[in-house]
């Protein structure tokens, strides 16, 4: 490098003068039109969304003078708000399909989550203690499912879970000799430990597609850990297990953290699996607040209602959003 | 389980070739490695046999798929299904394919010019507010696509954007995740370079250009793959802005293939591996690049 000759930027810079204008002309002209772009697609919409939850905005109606609001579209208030918490058997029905929306949603997220980490953190310390070359082909064969897109993903679910012709029955048939033909996806007395056999579907293709990539992550950050720490545990005579609970894992505590929030957030917000595999069906056992705002706002017109509940989604993802900041903090700040 | 374990003797080689503590071969150690390696492969396959399955069933004809109980391997392998497809005038594929490409690769370019250059500018300017402005690209990742996507969608319609490939590709062009990832690799390019660039009289247009685009090529790699791969794969976003059939993307296309052959499993089979090819490719091209990139940041 040519540093030799040049001193720290401060100094640098008065004594190059004129160049610290065309320095911040540049950040200027990079940084307006990037600002301006993220106020109209990201700022502009999130207010809209919370200006919209006012309203009784539906697109039906003919003549909306300024999208959505004033006029044709009466002002609510805090009327939809209310509503979400009617919990009365008379309730309207898009109020109890927010209400069940809420629930599978919970649900979904927070039984992704622990199965999740159970699967993907043994099996990435497993992979990390083969050869490279195995290793190479392990990750592959895990990470093919994230490369698929999740509308192929419950395609190819919708297939193995077929009643008629798919593969699960197939094998249960085979094995047990008798003929097997069980609705995994749309029979709605189908539960299993209160929880709906049709909604378990889901989770497993969920984490069929998602372990690939946490373990991606998990592998990353064992292989940063340094073998010589573990090779003094070992050293002292302690077991593959204690090496893995007392020094691997106090370790891997950041990155299990990370993890777990990116999980948790986006399991919040999963759409595709929701409505190609069971289309929130049966009887709105996997009706997911995301398939909850789409139908609402795009099947039946409710739009200022689908802000409304979108607006409760965003408070969810916002409050978890927070205590990820909390926690990661250390590991975004370089 | 409970073995203890000595430092090898010999074998320090091994241990520097693969990065793993190569231990002596004791019998009972290469048993436990061997009962691992069979675990692993007994995970593997249950992995994989949902997506093998599907594969194999693509060559396999119809009345074999509407066998009870099915069959794993093809008994009669064909590519019927394959020529109905790529022949059926209800399913101009090309098209489809054209359509997907458009977006894809729009989006791609745009985001790599736009997280380039304000991941260097976030990275290697100070200026005023620099730290809080940084803070709200990053909180814009928390953001639910639910939340924004029904005032996106009365905009587009103002705009008149309903329909049209533009409007599907318009709101991807700043990507957050993609600033903060590059801002991560600038991290690697001395600020002495950027600095002996500016006393030799370059522009700052010239030094990211010719300075800083150069040495980013495995991050704008790693961001474009990811981005072509996320955007080849949306399904929410065009479900709700391309209603005319001829205007639409590949996942679209194929849900609304599988309606319509519901009693022609093997067909939809076959469209759905001729839908996962091209991603595919750009894996196989990638893949270390991808691995490194994920496990950079780890943003989903």
């Amino acid at each position: 490098m040519a540093s030799a000759t040049i001193e720290r930027p401060r100094g640098r810079r008065r004594w190059l003068g004129g160049r610290e204008g065309a320095q911040r002309r540049f950040v200027a002209v990079v940084l307006s039109p990037a600002l301006a772009y993220m106020a109209v697609f990201l700022l502009l919409p999130i207010a809209w969304a919370i200006l919209l939850a006012f309203f009784d905005f539906s697109s039906r109606r003919t003549g909306s003078p300024f999208l959505g609001l004033g006029l044709d579209n009466p002002y609510v208030g805090l009327e939809h708000f209310k509503r979400m918490f009617d919990f009365s058997s008379t309730a309207p029905l898009e109020v109890r399909q927010f209400h069940t929306a809420v629930k599978v949603t919970l649900l979904f997220a927070f039984l992704v989550l622990p199965l999740n980490l159970a699967i993907t953190l043994p099996l990435a310390a497993m992979i990390e203690s083969v050869r490279d070359r195995w290793k190479v082909l392990y990750r592959t064969v895990f990470f093919l499912p994230v490369l698929t897109s999740a509308v192929g993903v419950a395609i190819i679910w919708g297939f193995v879970l077929n009643p008629q012709r798919g593969l699960l029955n197939g094998m249960i048939t085979r094995l047990t000799g008798r003929f097997t033909s069980i609705a995994w996806t749309t029979d709605a007395d189908l539960v299993f430990v209160g929880i709906p056999v049709a909604l378990i579907a889901i989770i497993v293709a969920y984490l069929w597609q998602d372990i690939g990539y946490n373990l991606v992550i998990f592998i990353a950050a064992l292989q940063s850990i340094p073998d010589s720490v573990k090779d003094a545990a070992r050293v002292d005579g302690a077991s593959t297990w204690q090496t893995f609970r007392y020094i691997t894992l106090p370790l891997l505590k950041p990155t299990i953290l990370l993890v777990s929030v990116l999980t948790m957030i986006s399991s919040f917000q999963v759409f595709d699996l929701f409505q190609v595999m069971t289309n929130g069906g049966p009887d709105d056992q996997t009706r997911a607040l995301s398939l909850d705002i789409y139908e609402s706002a795009f099947r039946y017109q409710r739009m200022g209602w689908a802000a409304a509940v979108s607006v409760v989604l965003f408070l969810l993802v916002l409050t978890i959003s927070l205590v990820q900041s909390r926690f990661l903090k250390a590991n975004w700040e370089y | 389980m409970a073995t203890t374990i000595e430092r090898p003797a010999a074998g320090e080689r091994a241990d520097a070739a693969t990065r793993q503590p190569r231990l002596p071969g004791q019998g009972r150690h290469t048993l436990s490695r061997l009962a691992l390696y069979a675990l692993l492969s007994v995970f593997g396959v249950i992995a994989a046999v949902p997506f093998v399955w599907m594969i194999l069933g693509s060559f396999k004809t119809g009345a074999e798929l509407r066998q009870t109980p099915p069959t794993f391997w093809p008994q009669d392998p064909t590519l019927a299904n394959y020529e109905t497809i790529l022949s059926d005038p209800d399913l101009p594929l090309a098209l489809f394919y054209r359509n997907s490409l458009f977006v894809a690769v729009t989006v791609v370019i745009a985001t790599l010019f736009t997280s380039s250059l304000l991941g260097y500018v976030f990275a290697k300017y100070e200026f005023r507010g620099r730290q809080p402005l940084f803070w709200f690209v990053l909180a814009t990742m928390m953001i639910p696509a639910q939340v924004t996507m029904i005032p996106a969608y009365l905009i587009l319609v103002q705009l008149g954007l309903l329909n049209n490939l533009w409007g599907l590709v318009l709101p991807s062009f700043v990507d957050a995740f993609g600033i903060f990832l590059m801002r991560q690799f600038m991290f690697s390019i001395p600020d002495d370079e950027i600095w002996s660039a500016r006393v030799d009289g370059a522009s700052e247009w010239r030094i990211y250009r010719s300075v800083v685009l150069p040495q980013l090529k495995p991050a704008l790699a790693t961001l474009g793959m990811l981005t072509f791969m996320f955007h080849w794969n949306a399904y929410l976003w065009p479900l709700i802005v391309l209603t005319e059939q001829d205007k639409r993307t590949l996942p679209i296309i194929l849900t609304w293939y599988e309606t319509q052959h519901t009693a022609q499993p093997n067909l939809v089979m076959a469209a759905s591996v001729l839908m996962v090819i091209p991603v595919l490719i750009v894996f196989g091209l990638s893949q270390r690049w991808i691995v490194r990139g994920l496990t950079l940041t780890g943003t989903k």
